[in-house]
C-alpha cells in the first residue's frame, strides 16, 4: 500500500513537470495550428542555458527561469516573424509547420551538438538529490514516504507558471484575444483582433514555457542534444491524448500518463516507461482520435 | 512559351506557329531512355574498373549507400509524395527489415541476400497494420502517430533481439578486397526495384488515385477513389524496399542495433531527400538522394566530423520548404526547364 502511494506521488510529480512542457506545445497548436516538433529541442536549448548559468555563475536552476523565459520569449517571437509569417495561408499549413519545425529541430540539435558536444549533462543543485521524508500520518507503522525535493520544487514551479498562464489567458486583454483566436481565427480578425500580433505573442509564450521547462529539466533529467526526439515524442503523446490545442487536456494527459508510466516502471521495468506514452498515443488514436478534450480529430 | 511572345508579328501579321516550341518535353522524348540505359550500364560496370579506382572499397561503399538512399527516399515518396501523407517514422521499416534478416542470420545462419525480400515483406505487413491504425488520422496527427510508431517499436527491450546492444552478425566470407562488391550490386538491384516501383505507381490508376488524395481527399472519395484502401496500400507498399534495404544494410555493417536503424535521423534523411529532389515526382527522390549525400560527404570533408553537417541539413530543409517547396524537379518543371531525362511522370 505504501509502495502504491509512493509510486503515485512520484508519478504525479513527474506529471506536473510534463504538464508544463506540454502546455507550450498545445498553446502553439491551439492558437496557430503549429505542430511544433522543435518544442523539445527548444527545451533542451534552454536546459543548456540553465545548466551553464548554474555551472559558471552558480545561479540556481529554479531561479534561472527569470531570465530563461524572457530570452526564449524573444527567440520565439523572432522565429515566428522570420519563418511562420511566410507560410501563413499556405494550403497545407498544418503539414508545412510540422516539416518546418522538423527542420528547425534538426538545426537546433546540430548547433547544440556542435557547441556543447553530445555528452550527458545534469546540473546538481543541493536539493537535487535530497528528499522530504514523510512518516506517521495514515501510514502503517514503520513505513515512510520519500518526496524528492527537486521534483517537488519543479512541480511547484510548474503549478505557479500554469496558474499564471491561466490567469493571463483568462483576465488580460491579450489573453482574451489569444482565446478568441484559438476559437475562431477568422472571426477574431473580423472583430478587430490583430491576429498576427496575437500569434507572435502566443508562439513567444509557447517557447517561454519551453524555456521554463528547460530550466527544470536541467537538474531533473540528464540531457544531451539528440535527446529531444524522445522528449518530443512523449510530449506529443500527452498533447494528443488530451486533445490537441486543449490546455486542460494537456495537463490532465500529463498527470495521467505521468502516474501510468511511473507504475509501469515500478511493475515491469525502467526501460518500458517511455513505451507507456507511445502505446497510449496509439490506443487513443484507435479509440478516440480527437483525444480526451478535443472537439474534432486534428486534421 | 507561346504566350510570352508578341501576339502579332513584326509586320503586323499573325505570327507563325513555332512547332518545336509546342513539343513537350523539350528534345526527343526517347532520349531519356538512352540516358537511363547509360546510367544503368555505368552503375553495373563500376565494379569492373577495379584497377582504375584508387580507393575501390570506399567508392563501392559510397555507391551502395547512395543507392540505398535512392531506394529509401523513392519508397517514402509513394506515401509522402504521391499520397501526401508525410511519415517521419519510415526508419521503422528499415529496422524491421534489418532485424528480420539479422535474426535469421544470427540464429539460423541464413544469408540476408536470400532473406532480404522476407525483411521487405515483414515491413509490408507492419505497414498494413500501422496504416490501418494511423491512417484514421490525417495531416499533423498522422505525422505524430508515425513518430510514435517508430519509438514504440524500438527494440531496446527484447533480450532475443540483443536489447540495446543489438546483435553482432557474422561477416560475409569473401576476401576483403571483394567484400563490397556483393553489397553494391544488391543495393543497385534494390534501388532499381524501388525506382521502377515508383514509376509504375506514378503511371497507374492507383497512382492517380493517390495524387487525387493528396490534392483533396474528400473530393477524391466523392469521385469514387477507395481512399482508405489506397492509403493503406500506399503505406504498405512504401515500406517494402525500405525493409529490403535495411536487411542488406545490416549485413553490410555486420551488426544490428536499435540506435542504427530505429532512429528518426534516418527518417529525416528520407524526407529531406524526397522534398529537396521534388516530392511526388519519380525522379525527385533520386536527384535528392544524390544531392544530399554529396553535400553531406562534402561537409564532412570541409568541417570534419562535427555536428555542422546536421545543421546544414536542417537549414536546407527549412530553406527548401520556404523557397522551393516543389524541390529541384518540381521547380524545374514549373519553369518548363525540366530536362527530358528527369521527366518520368
Amino acid at each position: 500500500m505504501t509502495n502504491v502511494i509512493q509510486v503515485a506521488i512520484l508519478g504525479l510529480l513527474l506529471g506536473g513537470v510534463y504538464a508544463l512542457m506540454a502546455a507550450g506545445l498545445t498553446l502553439a497548436f491551439g492558437v496557430m495550428r503549429i505542430v511544433n516538433l522543435a518544442h523539445a529541442a527548444f527545451i533542451i536549448a534552454s536546459a543548456y542555458i540553465s545548466f551553464f548559468a548554474f555551472e559558471r555563475l552558480n545561479i540556481d536552476p529554479l531561479l534561472s527561469v527569470v531570465f530563461v523565459m524572457p530570452i526564449m520569449f524573444l527567440f520565439g517571437v523572432a522565429v515566428y516573424q522570420v519563418l511562420f509569417r511566410r507560410i501563413e495561408g499556405s494550403k497545407k499549413f498544418g503539414e508545412m509547420t510540422v516539416l518546418l519545425t522538423f527542420g528547425i529541430a534538426i538545426m537546433v540539435e546540430g548547433l547544440l551538438g556542435f557547441a556543447f558536444t553530445g555528452i550527458y549533462r545534469k546540473a546538481a543543485p543541493g536539493y537535487a538529490n535530497e528528499s522530504f521524508i514523510v512518516d506517521g500520518l495514515f501510514l502503517p507503522q514503520g513505513d515512510i514516504l520519500f518526496i524528492p525535493k527537486g521534483q517537488f520544487y519543479a512541480s511547484l514551479m510548474s503549478i505557479v507558471l500554469l496558474v499564471g498562464l491561466w490567469a493571463f489567458l483568462r483576465y488580460s486583454t491579450t489573453g482574451y484575444a489569444i482565446r478568441a483566436t484559438t476559437q475562431n481565427r477568422a472571426a477574431a480578425q473580423i472583430v478587430g483582433v490583430n491576429v498576427r500580433r496575437v500569434s507572435a505573442i502566443s508562439f513567444g509564450l509557447s517557447t517561454a514555457l519551453a524555456g521554463a521547462s528547460g530550466a527544470l529539466m536541467s537538474y531533473l533529467f540528464p540531457f544531451f542534444p539528440f535527446r529531444h526526439w524522445q522528449w518530443v515524442a512523449v510530449l506529443l503523446a500527452l498533447v494528443v491524448l488530451g486533445g490537441m490545442g486543449s490546455m486542460k487536456g494537456a495537463v490532465i494527459g500529463a498527470l495521467v500518463l505521468g502516474v501510468a508510466s511511473s507504475f509501469v516502471v515500478d511493475q515491469i521495468g525502467p526501460t518500458w516507461g517511455p513505451m507507456t506514452f507511445y502505446l497510449a498515443l496509439f490506443l487513443i488514436l484507435l479509440i478516440r482520435p480527437q483525444g480526451l478534450f478535443g472537439k474534432e480529430a486534428p486534421a | 512559351m507561346i504566350e510570352d511572345r508578341a501576339a502579332v508579328g513584326p509586320d503586323g501579321s499573325a505570327p507563325e506557329p513555332e512547332i518545336e516550341d509546342i513539343q513537350r518535353p523539350p528534345g526527343p522524348a526517347r532520349y531519356r531512355w538512352y540516358v537511363l540505359a547509360a546510367v544503368v550500364i555505368a552503375l553495373l560496370a563500376l565494379p569492373l574498373f577495379r584497377p582504375v579506382i584508387s580507393s575501390y572499397n570506399y567508392v563501392l561503399t559510397l555507391g551502395a549507400l547512395i543507392l540505398m538512399w535512392v531506394a529509401m527516399s523513392s519508397s517514402w515518396n509513394i506515401l509522402g509524395g504521391f499520397a501526401g501523407y508525410i511519415s517521419l517514422g519510415h526508419s521503422v521499416f528499415m529496422g524491421v527489415g534489418g532485424y528480420v534478416a539479422g535474426v535469421l542470420l544470427y540464429y539460423y545462419g541464413v544469408s540476408p541476400f536470400l532473406t532480404a525480400p522476407l525483411g521487405g515483406l515483414a515491413a509490408v505487413a507492419l505497414g498494413f497494420l500501422a496504416g490501418f491504425i494511423t491512417l484514421r488520422t490525417r495531416g499533423p496527427a498522422f505525422i505524430i502517430s508515425t513518430i510514435a510508431l517508430l519509438f514504440m517499436l524500438m527494440t531496446d527491450n527484447f533480450e532475443y533481439l540483443g536489447g540495446a546492444a543489438g546483435l553482432p552478425l557474422p561477416p560475409l566470407e569473401v576476401s576483403q578486397e571483394w567484400l563490397r562488391v556483393p553489397f553494391y550490386y544488391a543495393m543497385l538491384l534494390i534501388a532499381m526495384g524501388a525506382v521502377w516501383t515508383a514509376y509504375r505507381v506514378a503511371h497507374s490508376k492507383f497512382g492517380m488515385g493517390l495524387r487525387a488524395i493528396a490534392e483533396d481527399e474528400v473530393k477524391a472519395e466523392v469521385a469514387g477513389v477507395p481512399t482508405r484502401l489506397y492509403k493503406i496500400s500506399a503505406f504498405a507498399m512504401s515500406a517494402f524496399w525500405v525493409g529490403v534495404a535495411g536487411a542488406i544494410y545490416g549485413y553490410s555493417i555486420a551488426f544490428i542495433r536499435p540506435t542504427v536503424f530505429f532512429t528518426i535521423a534516418i527518417s529525416a534523411q528520407m524526407v529531406l531527400m524526397a522534398i529537396i529532389g521534388g516530392k511526388g515526382t519519380v525522379a525527385g527522390p533520386v536527384v535528392g538522394a544524390v544531392l544530399i549525400y554529396a553535400i553531406n560527404e562534402l561537409s564532412l570533408v570541409v568541417f570534419g566530423a562535427t555536428e555542422l553537417n546536421i545543421v546544414i541539413q536542417g537549414t536546407m530543409l527549412v530553406a527548401v520548404l520556404l523557397f522551393f517547396p516543389l524541390g529541384v524537379v518540381g521547380t524545374l518543371r514549373k519553369m518548363n526547364r525540366l530536362p527530358a531525362f528527369l521527366n518520368w511522370d
